[in-house]
Parts: structure tokens; sequence; C-alpha cells
């Protein structure tokens, strides 16, 4: 081998590893978690709450271009298309203008006095929250329960189910269910907005799992209406988190709750979700001035 | 030289692509993890496939051929092939494809880790690449290819194939990279991209030149142009399949399930990928062994041993 051939040989590795490399770094993780939701941090709380209490409710609307739920090809496994021939996507569910499937939760803020919502503690409900599968979806779709509240998963379905949650600060499961098993009980030991449950089996097959260290969540229904209760007296950062896209769309708001009182929180979505990640449009920052009209 | 053993290393070889295209549809799918148990799969040998346990089961039926198919040529070559060196690397081929089930097992035991899928995604490439090889060492015209004595032009022909196959395989690697950092419901990542695209410019010019200047300095040598024309062909249509599974994969975040032609596209992708870096290992291969390394070196191994 003679000195050029080496040289361009040594070159040619250099520059390839170099592109490696640089790939290999500077990559931004997005996640759809909120290590603070409800408190994450606040794992040695232990004062509870027991004074006089106010609800948060409100309505989710929906703005955006009218959305057709996408009908779902069930070809792989033809007892899903038995169980749910009409199995249709359940991403933005509108009816009148209100959107389903909405969770809204009290992410942060101060409780009359000054304290943290996060400095106090709740009681872990004893009954387990029921996510089933049936017709080849999951039920419900959106979900919320407390940090290590069991979550009992069952398979009403005449063939065999893989629950797989993704959570990020969880860890993370792969189990199967197979035709008439007993439920699956499990449970989530950190907070986490949200935690996407899928089926590898049924790759349409998806749940979301909202994960919080205090009680106040709530899932808006077919009407879009939700209600949060037992909110103490303070000023909450309130956020309405939607499906779409890789990591979903959260709007925060600030509402003040009264003791026996009732603040409005009303979120309003568009069409248009965020994604996490920005993808690689065509060719972005290329224009052409000769070919722009003035 | 015995065409028996030829004929079936050939077909362990295609049995080899065939395991990439099902091990590519198991991604495309997101089917990795259709069952969490391996060997078996939800505890049994032949689980009804049903949804996306087909690709999955299906993958592990296809590997476990392979795998069986690989310790057949190993005791063939065994048996039939006097050159040591062939029997070594027919061993190195079974090492290799029980580590490419160990990596497959990882993969799903730790839920699909980005490097371990990505190591799996590379040690196949590198399978394939040896099984092609063990095809090409017992070919008839590997046998009788008579070494060309003196090459025009101050580059060896054999440095600038060994220079695009190394390219070849960083991009393949970046290609996986890239394939196992986002799943079908996201997007891929920006940087990544962009680096897959560079290393499409790099292996255009090495593979370019290797391919140009064999057809250019050896028109009459068919030993050499054959691979370099179907190299060059098979560049081309790689090239067309990764912007059409660019695009088909930017829509794929907005879809209920991985959906054609996003899954088409991007597995077509991953086999012409395949195909390209075992058509520029047989150039390369060919290339050593009829070629002059320098002036005073001629080509290696070039005076037949065999039998």
């Amino acid at each position: 081998m003679n000195k050029q051939t080496k040289v361009w040989l040594v070159l040619s590795i250099l520059l390839s590893l170099l592109a490696i490399g640089s790939s290999c770094g500077g990559g931004t993780t997005t996640t759809n978690q909120n290590a603070n939701a409800g408190g994450a941090g606040a794992g040695s709380a232990t004062t509870k709450y027991d004074g006089a209490t106010g609800t948060i409710s409100g309505v989710i609307s929906y703005n955006g271009a009218a959305v057709t739920p996408r009908k779902i090809d069930t070809s792989a496994d033809p007892v899903c298309g038995q169980a749910n021939p009409n199995l249709t996507t359940e991403e933005t569910v509108v009816t009148d203008g209100k959107l389903a499937n909405v969770f809204v939760y009290v992410k942060e803020g101060s409780v009359e006095g000054g304290k943290k919502i996060a400095d106090y503690a709740w009681d872990t409900p004893a009954t387990a929250v029921n996510l089933d599968q049936k017709g080849c979806q999951y039920s419900p779709h959106v979900m919320g329960v407390m940090v290590n509240q069991k979550i009992s998963i069952t398979n009403s379905d005449k063939t065999q189910h893989n629950i797989h949650p993704t959570p990020k600060r969880n860890p993370e499961w792969n189990k199967t269910q197979g035709i008439g098993q007993a439920p699956i009980e499990e449970t989530f030991r950190q907070a986490e907005v949200l935690v996407p449950v899928k089926c590898n089996q049924h790759p349409w097959m998806k749940a979301y799992i909202g994960v919080l260290r205090h009680p106040l969540f709530a899932v808006s229904g077919a009407n879009g209406t939700y209600e949060i209760k037992g909110v103490p007296p303070g000023t909450y950062t309130v956020a309405a988190w939607k499906e779409g896209g890789a990591a979903g769309q959260e709007t925060p708001m600030q509402v003040t709750v009264t003791a026996n009182g009732t603040a409005k929180a009303d979120f309003t979505f568009g069409a248009a979700t965020t994604s996490g990640k920005p993808s690689l449009q065509m060719m972005p920052a290329i224009e052409f001035p000769m070919l722009s009209r003035k | 030289m015995n065409k028996g053993l030829n004929r079936f290393a050939i077909f362990v070889a295609c049995a080899t692509f065939f395991l990439i295209i099902a091990g590519a549809l198991v991604t495309s799918n997101d089917a990795g993890l259709a069952t969490p148990d391996w060997p078996l799969s939800n505890g049994q040998f032949f689980p009804e496939m049903v949804g996306n346990l087909f690709y999955e089961h299906g993958h592990r039926m296809v590997a476990t051929t392979v795998g069986l198919l690989t310790i057949a040529l190993a005791i063939y070559i065994r048996l039939k092939e006097k050159r040591e060196w062939i029997w070594k690397l027919a061993l190195f081929a079974l090492i290799g494809v029980c580590a490419q089930g160990l990596l497959g097992a990882l993969t799903v035991k730790f839920l699909l880790p980005a490097g371990v899928s990505t190591a799996h995604a590379t040690l196949a490439q590198l399978f394939f690449c040896t099984t092609v090889s063990l095809a090409v060492f017992t070919s008839r015209s590997w046998m009788e290819a008579q070494p060309i004595e003196e090459e025009k032009g101050t580059l060896p022909l054999r440095y600038l194939c060994a220079a695009a196959l190394v390219t070849i395989f960083l991009q393949l690697i970046l290609g996986a990279t890239l394939r196992h950092s986002a799943e079908w419901n996201e997007h891929l990542p920006v940087h990544l991209v962009l680096t897959h695209i560079g290393g499409a410019v790099a292996v255009t010019l090495a593979l370019g030149a290797a391919a140009i200047t064999t057809l250019r300095r050896h028109r009459d040598v068919s030993f050499l142009t054959r691979p370099a024309m179907l190299a060059l062909g098979l560049l081309a249509l790689q090239l067309f399949l990764g912007v059409a599974a660019y695009l088909a994969r930017l829509s794929s975040p907005n879809d209920p399930q991985p959906l054609n032609p996003m899954i088409s596209t991007t597995v077509a992708h991953v086999a012409c990928g395949a195909l390209v870096f075992v058509t520029t290992i047989v150039l390369t291969l060919r290339a050593y062994r009829v070629l002059p390394g320098t002036a005073d070196n001629r080509g290696w191994d070039a005076r037949p041993q065999e039998s």
C-alpha cells in the first residue's frame, strides 16, 4: 500500500467515524413525562390536608378543523375485526365541539397559607383502577391513578394481548395476557404524566395513564366536561393534556380555588398538536429567491 | 471445487437475506416485543401467529432455520473443503449466528434498548457478509480466476474497493442507529437523518469511484465488471428507496398504526442496503483475488492451492 493510498483510506475512515460521532452526541430527548407532575419531587411529604376544599371544573372545547376518526385495519387479527368491526382512532374524539379524553390535573401551586401542594400527602386509594382490553381497544383510553395505586388490567377479548407501558421515570414492563387470564395487577411508583401504554401485538392499541402523588385529576367525558373535587383552597397551575403526535399537547392555566367554591377552568384545543421532536421538513432552509413572487 | 457445497453456500446466503427482510419487518411493524419471552413465544414453540406475533415469531423461525443451515454448512465445509481458512470462516459464521441469536434475546429481555437493537441489526449485515463470502470462496469463478499482472493507475483498485466497503459498513451502522432511534409514531431525530444523508453522499462517492474505476480499467474482465455494475445499479436503487422511505416515514407519526407504504419502503431500503454491501464485498474479494496490491505485489492468494 503506497503512501497516497494510505492517506486516502485513513481520511475516508476518519470522516465516517466523525459522522457517526457527531450523530451520537447533541441529540435531545423529548419525553411526554412531567417530572414535577403533582409534586413528584415531594416524596417525603407527610402533612395531610384536612380543611375545607373546593372544586375545579370546566369544559374542554375543540376549535380545530373537523376531525374524522380513522378506521383501523384489524386484518392482522380476525378476532379484533369480528369483535369491533368499526374500530376507529381515539386520538381526537369530538362531540358537538367538545373534546373527550383530555387529562386535567393540578400541576403545581400553593395552598392558602403558603405551603406548596407538593408538601401535602394523600392516602393511596385501596381500590384498584381497571384498565380493560375490549374489542381490541384499551378502555378507558385515558385514565389517572395515584402513585402506588393498583391498576387491574383485564382482557375481555377472545384473543391474547400484550400490555406494554413505556414510562420514562418508572420501570418499563411488557406482559402477555391470554384469553380469560386472571387480571394483571401493577403499580407505578413515581409520578409521571402520562405513561403511554401500547400492545405490541395490536399496534393501534394505545392508552395513557397519568400517575400523580395526589388525587387532583380528572379526564374529560364525551361531553367535554370534567370535575376535580377535594382541592384545598389556593392558587394552582392546572394543566390539560391531550393526546397527539409523539408527546401530546399540554396547556396550563392559573386558577384560584376557594373553600367550598368552584373554580372554572375551560380549555380549548385546536388541530395542531405538539409532537415534541421537530421533524426534518422538506429542505426548510433552502430558499430560491429568484423563484419567489414579490 | 465442490459444486454441491457452493450451491449450498449460496442457499444459506439467500436464506440469510430472507432473514434480514424478516428482521426488518419486525422493526417496521413495531413487533419486536409482541411476546415478552424468549426463545419461546408466549411459552409456546408454535403460538397462534396473530397480530404482530406473526412477524416476531416468524422472524424467530427463520432465524432458527438459518442457524441450523449454518451448522450444516460448517459440517459440509469440514467434510468437503480442504482449505483450512474456509473452515475457520465457517466457524466464524457459526459464532456470528449464535451471537446474533443472543443479541436477539437481549433485545427482547431488555425491552429493545437502542444500542442492542442497533448491534443486532449491524451483526446481521456482518453475518450476511460472511455467508456471501463463503459462497464466493467456494465458487468455480473464484477457483479459476486468473491473476491480472499489472494495473493501470496509481491507486490500486483493491484499496478503492476496501475503502468503499468500510464506508458502506459505517453507513449501515448509521442506518441501524437511525432506525432504532425512534419508533414508528415518533419523528426521526434530525441530526441523525442529516448524518445518514451525509453518509449516503460518502457511499455514493466511494462506491462510485470503485465501480467506475473497475469499469474503466478492467472493462474486459467480467469477473470484476459484473459486481461493479450490479453495485452501481443497486446503489441507484438504494438512493431512490432512501428518499421514498424518508417521505413515507414523515407521515408515519400521524398514522394509527404502522402502515404501508412506510413499511414496504423502509424494509426495501434495509434489504437493498444489505445487497449493496454484499455486492461490494464480492467486488472487493474478487479485486483482491486477481489484482496486484502494488507494482511489486501480485494478487492476494492468486495461485489456487485448493483441490
